[in-house]
């Protein structure tokens, strides 16, 4: 057995998956990935079915394949489907996979939680598809627009299946968006400087921060809306003081980033396949850089171009529309650096550039509507037209499904080692491409002759009957293309002509794993030298696996990859990654039954299943550090670096910081609701007298502040290497804590809220409640670490625990008295409405 | 003199006060038509147009000036440095550009109509 053999062996045992049904334990990033995509894949399938069925029934005028009501339903659950079950979950899946990899790590940081992730996905596609198998389904659209999606106009359980079960998908989403931040930012093989960085780090890295900050308004309106039709609390409900347009400015702020959470990974596949089959660097590195983080920001700032016909003043409108507008520009940055690349490069002509080329042409038509729809008069002329209908098309499909095949193509030598057919997939790229702009080309004019959206058929006469037939014919067309794509992928996983170590000559790392890839990637990990590593160091195709760079001690059978400077790349750390386990798995399954127990309103299971969930959840976070399942004091230290939990600036703690980012705009968005409603709300009441005991809330933040002093005290001894009485000083931080919530608990239950008769009172009680949530998972997560300490788990020699607990106090703190301020404070100040 | 040093959060900061400018500009559009709304008839000029545009020349006035301090702190030698304060100049540069171009519309429109 050669060298890299014995590596290789003594590596596969520590990082494989378990056998047989074991394999669901895995929390390897590859296989995470892998399942990731392969069910996104399905996904897309069944909405590309949907759509299928749409075209059918306006094929031709005055038909009834479908009725209106199933029809509303598929409409619904393509685009719910599409967006939320298929395109965020393939790109995240993608960017699962491919990150570690490009990055020089073994795998991400917090691999459990990728695996939580990808059931609470698995799980929560499945309840909203179920919906659909027994008739139903929502039919309110995929934005569930209110009133219509409210209990009086939508009674059935649909809306509750989207609510809850896209509620469930987003915390995939959430999760992935932490992960996929703190990877990039702390654990790229050294040498990776910001500057060297592959450009698709960048794209992730920028679009794991949106969905920090974008997903989190739609599970706050999602909560809102599900607490209106199940608990009658009215947020949206005119005559009891909510507002119906809240709903819109929520799910659209969430909504508009989101087609650039879509966009951003793709484009970040485009500026990593073209240098590869020019043959030369991607032209513009900085310059793409700076575009995809200026796409970032002012992509949440357009949100109301959605809502340009809701009765909004003209300057408003005005800003958005120029921010619309300005949100080509940084597009226009990267398209002009393709072009400019291609015209440098020597272009080879091959499978995946062929769908480059398909996507510059259909995304460039796609943003160039968009630039015509962000202009408010053209907007209302074709609001709810099938223009939109088209132009969202050739956004989505152009800006993400072309390169995203495109990437399938580049990247399937590297999941199976073969290469794929050239003819197939030209039959299938031409064929979708033509299909493609058969169905949608011509939709632009089908909507400007006036027809609107979601109708279920049409009469003869209104000049759309050859329009419609057309698109239907070319949607047909397209199904056949990716029906010759899946028969090329299903077929090269047999008759592919094997493809190397390196078949496409690339530059990045992922090509230095092998092909297919090891579960732990590399056998020892390289310091590289330059953005392009394998262009530069050819020789890391043979060093990596025979072990001659670093962290190649296995023998102690712990996962390990290197923890590095978030800026210039240098090794600070050595993190220990967690193996296979059943937890993921099982906590995804409570939850799942918590989802199902609140659509079928039994709310004594629901709370079970969450108190199960939570014993779970803490039960995981037992296992770390220096748990004997983990890395006890003395169990064969790293010689490079320490051992993360041995210091207190690691991984745990940027995740903590990234999640109360999202927690942050969470609560942020429940105090643009309030502040939204204060002023715009036609009928919003306020009582002349606060429900709420302003000198019990005060007593309450008191104890809470002297909890938040306390443990940062006993934090900042221990950093300072003092950990004499940290387990006492811990139990009186959540002692004090305890008495807070017990404090915040009794002012919430004993106030006399009328939470179903005036919004007002509604969403003040929303905010007790956020504000219990957080109190409580900090005490608890405080009397665990005190625990901790008598265990020997934590201590001087192991402080990173403490450290990654701190934000959490600091954060429930700031939020208690923001809520002080802003709730109740600022009423009085301002008088009643 | 005065300069930056090269870090990553000169990346986002430019357009984080972009962002705190738009919140502020579109909040404060909202919040002034609903306590003291001025007559349609005035147009364009009217008290809440002029805070409005002196809101946007103060936070575009900021950014210009970050985006000089970047561009003037960024070091000759190619390197990490250079890369973060020179994309941060640049970015400085275009939050102001963004700046201007989203408060042009309070130079023109009446603020509640």
């Amino acid at each position: 057995m050669t060298e890299p053999d014995n590596l290789h062996q003594r590596f596969d045992k520590v990082w494989r998956n378990l056998p047989g049904w074991g394999a669901l334990a895995a929390v390897n990033h590859t296989s995470v990935g892998r399942r990731f995509m392969v069910t996104g894949g399905i996904f897309f399938l069944i909405g590309g079915l949907l759509a299928m069925l749409i075209r059918t029934q306006l094929a031709l005028p005055d038909q009834d394949t479908l009725s209106p009501g199933l029809y509303s339903q598929m409409f619904t659950m393509h685009g719910t489907v599409m967006m939320f079950l298929f395109a965020i979950p393939i790109l995240e899946g993608a960017a699962i996979y491919l990150i570690p990899k490009m990055i020089g790590a073994r795998d991400l940081i917090f691999p459990r939680l990728s695996a939580l992730g990808y059931y609470c996905y698995l799980f929560g596609g499945i309840i909203v598809l179920s919906s659909l198998l027994l008739g139903i389904a929502p039919d309110a659209g995929w934005f569930m627009y209110t009133p219509l999606s409210n209990a009086e106009f939508s009674p059935g359980p649909g809306s509750d299946f989207w609510l809850l079960g896209i509620t469930f998908v987003e915390i995939s989403a959430v999760s992935a968006g932490i992960e996929l931040t703190v990877a990039i930012l702390r654990s790229r093989t050294q040498g990776m400087t910001l500057s060297k960085m592959p450009i698709f780090c960048w794209y992730i890295l920028v679009t794991a921060l949106m969905i920090v900050f974008g997903f989190p308004p739609l599970i706050l309106a999602s909560i809102l809306l599900e607490l209106e039709r199940a608990a009658g609390m009215p947020f949206f409900d005119v005559a009891a003081g909510g507002d119906p347009i809240l709903w819109q400015h929520l799910f659209w702020l969430f909504g508009h980033p989101e087609v650039y959470i879509i966009f951003l990974p793709a484009a970040g596949m485009v500026s990593t396949i073209l240098p590869v089959f020019t043959g030369r660097p991607l032209v513009g590195y900085r310059w793409i850089v700076m575009a995809v983080i200026l796409t970032g920001f002012i992509s949440f700032g357009l949100w109301a171009h959605h809502m340009f016909t809701v009765g909004i003043p003209q300057m408003a409108q005005a800003f958005f529309s120029m921010a619309s507008m300005m949100v080509a520009i940084p597009t226009a940055i990267q398209i002009f650096a393709w072009l400019a690349t291609i015209w440098t490069g020597r272009v080879v002509y091959s499978l995946p550039m062929l769908w480059i080329f398909g996507f510059l042409f259909i995304f460039v038509i796609g943003g160039l509507t968009g630039v015509m729809l962000a202009m408010v008069p053209f907007n209302w002329q074709v609001h709810d037209s099938h223009f939109v209908v088209a132009h969202l098309h050739y956004v989505l499909v152009g800006g993400m499904l072309f390169p995203l095949i495109g990437g399938l193509y580049y990247w399937l030598p590297h999941f199976s080692g073969r290469m794929p057919s050239e003819r197939l997939g030209r039959w299938g790229f031409w064929l979708t491409f033509i299909g493609f702009n058969a169905t949608f080309f011509l939709m632009h004019l089908t909507g400007l002759l006036g027809m609107p959206r979601r109708f279920y058929t049409y009469g003869e006469g209104a000049g759309w009957d050859w329009l419609n037939l057309l698109s239907s014919v070319g949607s047909f067309v397209i199904a056949t293309g990716v029906a010759m794509i899946i028969i090329d992928v299903v077929l090269h996983f047999r008759f592919g002509r094997k493809a190397g170590s390196n078949p496409w000559n690339a530059d990045t790392l992922e090509w230095a794993t092998g092909t297919p890839p090891p579960m732990y990637n590399f056998a020892s990990l390289p310091e590289i030298k330059s953005r392009h590593p394998l262009w530069n160091q050819p020789e890391l195709l043979e060093s990596i696996p025979a072990g001659e760079h670093g962290l190649t001690q296995i023998e102690h059978g712990r996962r390990e990859t290197f923890g590095t400077d978030a800026i210039t790349g240098k090794l600070k750390e050595v993190m220990l990654l967690p193996t296979n386990s059943w937890l993921p798995l099982i906590t995804a399954a409570v939850l799942a039954v918590l989802c199902v127990s609140l659509l079928v309103r039994s709310y004594t299971v629901a709370m079970v299943a969450a108190a199960v969930a939570a014993v779970f959840l803490f039960r995981w976070s037992w296992e770390n550090g220096g748990h004997p399942k983990a890395a006890p004091l003395g169990d064969k230290e790293p010689e490079e670096a320490p051992l993360q939990s041995r210091t207190t600036d690691g991984s745990g703690l940027w995740g903590m910081v990234i999640t109360l980012l999202a927690d942050g705009a969470l609560y942020l968005a429940l105090l643009f609701g309030w502040l939204y409603l204060w002023t715009v709300a036609p009928n919003w009441a306020v009582p002349d007298e606060s429900p709420i005991s302003l000198p019990m809330m005060a007593l309450s933040g008191l104890l809470l502040t002297g909890a938040t002093w306390w443990y940062s005290g006993a934090v900042k001894k221990l950093k300072a290497g003092n950990d004499s009485g940290l387990e006492s000083r811990f139990w009186v931080a959540t002692g004090t804590g305890a008495a807070h919530l017990a404090l915040l608990a009794w002012i919430t239950f004993a106030s006399p809220l009328a939470t179903t008769e005036y919004t007002h009172d509604a969403v003040l009680f929303v905010m007790l409640m956020f504000l219990i949530f957080h109190s409580s998972i900090t005490v608890i997560a405080t009397g665990l670490q005190a625990l901790r300490v008598r265990f020997g788990y934590v201590s001087k020699k192991l402080p990173y625990e403490p450290v990654v607990l701190r934000p959490m106090w600091i954060f429930t703190l700031a939020i208690f008295w923001c809520s002080v301020a802003s709730f109740l404070l600022l009423p009085i100040a301002w008088g009643p409405a | 003199m005065k300069t930056l040093r090269a870090h990553p959060l000169h990346l986002f900061s430019g357009l984080l006060i972009w962002a705190v400018y738009y919140v502020v500009l579109y909040g404060g559009q909202g919040a002034g038509c609903a306590i003291a709304p001025p007559p349609a008839e005035a147009g364009s000029s009217t008290w809440l147009n002029a805070v409005l545009l002196l809101h946007t020349l103060v936070f575009a006035t900021l950014l210009l000036y970050l985006a000089w301090l970047a561009y003037r702190s960024t070091p000759a030698e190619r390197g990490n440095a250079r890369f973060l304060l020179r994309t941060s100049a640049a970015l400085y540069l275009l939050a102001a550009v963004a700046t201007l171009a989203i408060g042009l519309p309070s130079a023109l429109l009446p603020p509640c109509v």
